[in-house]
């Protein structure tokens, strides 16, 4: 007799159902003894809360961390445990830099669109305060020769290798690791490169606190964001920044280089503290939880540049790897309602536009015809991003996600149309490396 | 016709500094010979360890391969030629000898399991504007035939043999690409892996006693790191030259370019401050 074969699953939706985060806190600031597993256990359970899923057994919850301690090696179960979601909820650590908060919104995704999942929770959580200290090389080296040795001579031999400087601990840092340059260092190189003025980058700073400011006072987080420590909004954000104040900002970065340096404190991303969530699901899994689907991932698509030996800037992945995205779509730039970039400087943004509006860019390094493609601003970060709100690195992918679909969900509604309503998020990394998806409106 | 030294095994270069120092000293008594010894110093069969390998990867930000860095063969090579620079009949003096430019062809990979024969030879003495050169090739074959040359050309600073040499190119700093920051024990920590412990690259002082004012990084240490930066582009085979210019005092800090090129890829070094270069170099793709 046969064997019976296993069915091809079929693909089906995957739903952004809600989310939630804790408000993110500037570096040193509220949350300076509150640790990853802390912040992510609070973002968890206020998701909980809302959604009503104490005691609940979500098929499974992926998170991360980009700066881990190595005893979180089960950083999210471990939060998991601690949380009000039942114990029997899997969990697993994904780690990419800047993009793992959207890596574990697609990967989650993909299970359900696959049927191995109902539903799933995706977040990600960093602490630049409660940041890893390491020990030195040298240090850690002899220390586990030491404990290797059995002899009292090896033993000798082991500590005799320590010297004084060994001990100094280790900071992580945002420098590259074959490059050594900062993250804004590198970033510098590439505002150079494509002559992106301190003007245009204030605008793009200013834009971002005016519009988050905005959506808070329009009560547009009250169901995405639950205090945390006495704080209800986004520490960094300044509803009062102007132009002329941000102006008045002294160079950060890029202060080394022929051209004149742009890049302040006020236009790149402060290091932060917070922690984000987002809830995923089937349709069928909605309906039996009553929650109302607000968007579902459609596609994805990862990509990375040579920044290495100087072929392209560091965050310049996301500039290649969206076209590659809309075409495999069908889809132009015009075709999509929102389009969220992730601020990690407000020139990141602005590079990448000026790439999609170059002509030679787009003929030589995308391979098209001409131009990619200009980004209406009226579309572009539209509640605001990382500049007003912070970024805390594995936790900004949750925040656009959980943001962008609500608001795709009530520009559907609002539209009384069947038109499909689209936002496309953006996330750059380091390492050289992007990630890009789209969303559409339920 | 060449006389062939073979030496047992490669000679710890500790003990040929100390020779080639006494030598120096009497040189500066009397005048040395003013051409090559006509002869090769061979070591057959050398092995690398693999431990040694694995520190010399991770200083220099080698990927973990079996396959030796070309950087670490010179290592495992070098000392072979350095014995036959503190010969008697050697026209120049080996302390002070400044390595100027080094340049090594990669036939094919070597390999942690090869048994390496070494080859040594001195040629094309002569002048220069500011003294007089000579050129060391290093020859590494695996079952007879040669995997991996190295020309590495030194320079004997005052010493007269008449010719004047090319004038030095220009340098104008390039966008970066990234940065070397050199501790100030770097000099000790390539010391240790390549057992050059020219005392200019130890510590302050010793450095001082031979007229740096630091230490000094090794050539051969920010040439390798310059290759490492290449990374796998590099290929099994290729030619990797580099022109020393300037030296790196420890500690300190390298802006550094390494990119692309129509033949493969180019590399520099330089101090961000002054404009001044370090190094200048090229790792070339044979096809």
């Amino acid at each position: 007799m046969a064997r019976p074969t296993t069915p091809t699953p079929e693909v089906r939706r995957a739903y952004v159902l809600g989310g939630n985060r804790i408000p993110f806190a500037r570096a040193g600031g509220p949350y300076v003894r509150a640790s990853n597993q802390d912040m992510l256990t609070a973002a968890i359970d206020g998701l909980v809360a809302r959604y009503g899923l104490q005691g609940e057994r979500i098929g499974e919850v992926a998170a991360g961390a980009v700066l881990k301690h190595s005893k979180d090696f089960n950083l999210t179960r471990e939060a998991v445990l601690g949380s009000a979601l039942s114990a029997e909820t899997p969990a697993y650590d994904v780690q990419q830099a800047c993009a793992t908060g959207l890596e574990t919104v697609v990967s989650l995704s993909n299970k359900i669109r696959l049927g191995q999942l109902e539903s799933a929770i995706a977040g990600g959580v960093d602490s630049t305060s409660d940041a890893p200290i390491a020990v030195s090389n040298r240090l850690r080296r002899a220390l586990l020769d030491l404990s290797r040795a059995k002899t009292v001579g090896q033993k000798l031999a082991a500590v005799a290798k320590i010297r004084p400087k060994d001990l100094a601990p280790v900071a992580p840092n945002t420098g590259e690791p074959r490059t050594h340059l900062s993250m804004g260092e590198h970033q510098a190189l590439t505002t150079a490169q494509w002559e992106i003025t301190q003007a245009a980058q204030d605008e793009v700073a200013l834009a971002s606190h005016q519009r988050l400011a905005a959506a808070y006072d329009s009560g547009f987080f009250d169901d995405l964001v639950t205090p945390f420590r006495g704080l209800t909004r986004d520490a960094n954000l300044r509803a009062d920044s102007s132009l002329e104040k941000l102006a008045k900002l002294k160079p950060a970065f890029g202060l080394g280089l022929d051209t004149p340096a742009t890049m302040t404190a006020g236009n790149s991303t402060p290091l932060s503290d917070g922690a984000s969530t987002v809830l995923l699901g089937s349709a069928e899994w909605a309906a039996a939880h009553d929650l109302v689907p607000l968007a579902s991932l459609v596609d994805a698509e990862a990509g990375a540049v040579d920044f290495v030996h100087g072929d392209d800037g560091l965050l310049m992945a996301p500039a290649f790897a969206v076209p590659r995205l809309l075409a495999r779509n069908g889809l132009t730039l015009d075709d999509l309602d929102y389009i969220e970039i992730h601020e990690a400087f407000a020139a990141t943004v602005l590079t990448t536009l000026a790439a999609w509006e170059s002509e030679e860019f787009g003929r030589t390094r995308l391979g098209l015809d001409g131009a990619f493609g200009t980004v209406d601003r009226a579309k572009l970060n539209v509640h605001g991003s990382s500049l007003a709100a912070g970024h805390p690195f594995a936790a900004t992918g949750g925040r656009i996600v959980a943001t962008i679909s609500k608001e795709l969900h009530r520009r559907k509604a609002a539209s009384g149309s069947d038109a499909p309503v689209r936002a496309l998020v953006s996330v750059c990394a380091a390492g050289g490396l992007g990630l890009t998806a789209i969303l559409e409106a339920a | 016709m060449t006389t062939t030294v073979v030496l047992p095994k490669v000679p710890a270069l500790g003990g040929l500094f100390a020779r080639g120092a006494g030598l120096s000293l009497a040189r500066r008594v009397r005048s040395g010979p003013t051409v090559l010894p006509d002869v090769e110093y061979v070591v057959r069969g050398v092995r690398a360890s693999s431990d040694h390998l694995t520190e010399y990867q991770h200083l220099l930000g080698e990927s973990a391969s079996d396959a030796l860095p070309a950087g670490f063969v010179h290592v495992l090579a070098f000392p072979v030629a350095t014995a036959l620079m503190v010969r008697s009949d050697f026209p120049l003096p080996l302390v002070g000898l400044v390595h100027v430019a080094n340049r090594v062809t990669q036939h094919r990979p070597v390999l942690l399991t090869d048994a390496l024969d070494v080859r040594a030879t001195a040629t094309d003495l002569r002048g220069h504007r500011s003294g007089t050169q000579v050129d060391l090739v290093t020859e590494v074959s695996v079952d007879g035939s040669v995997a991996w040359r190295g020309v590495s050309t030194y320079l004997a600073r005052g010493v007269r043999l008449g010719g004047s040499g090319d004038e030095p190119a220009t340098f104008v700093p390039p966008t970066p690409t990234g940065r070397w920051k050199l501790d100030g024990d770097i000099g000790r920590r390539y010391a240790a892996v390549s057992g050059d412990r020219n005392p200019i690259h130890l510590s302050a002082l010793s450095a001082k006693a031979l007229g740096f004012p630091r230490a000094i990084a090794h050539g051969m240490y920010t040439a390798s790191r310059a290759l490492a930066d290449v990374g796998a582009g590099r290929g099994d085979a290729f030619e990797w030259s580099v022109e020393f210019v300037k030296p790196v005092l420890l500690p300190g800090t390298v802006t550094v370019r390494v990119a692309g090129s129509s033949e493969g890829f180019t590399f520099a070094g330089w101090d961000a401050r002054s404009g001044k270069p370090h190094l200048t170099g090229s790792v070339t793709p044979l096809r």
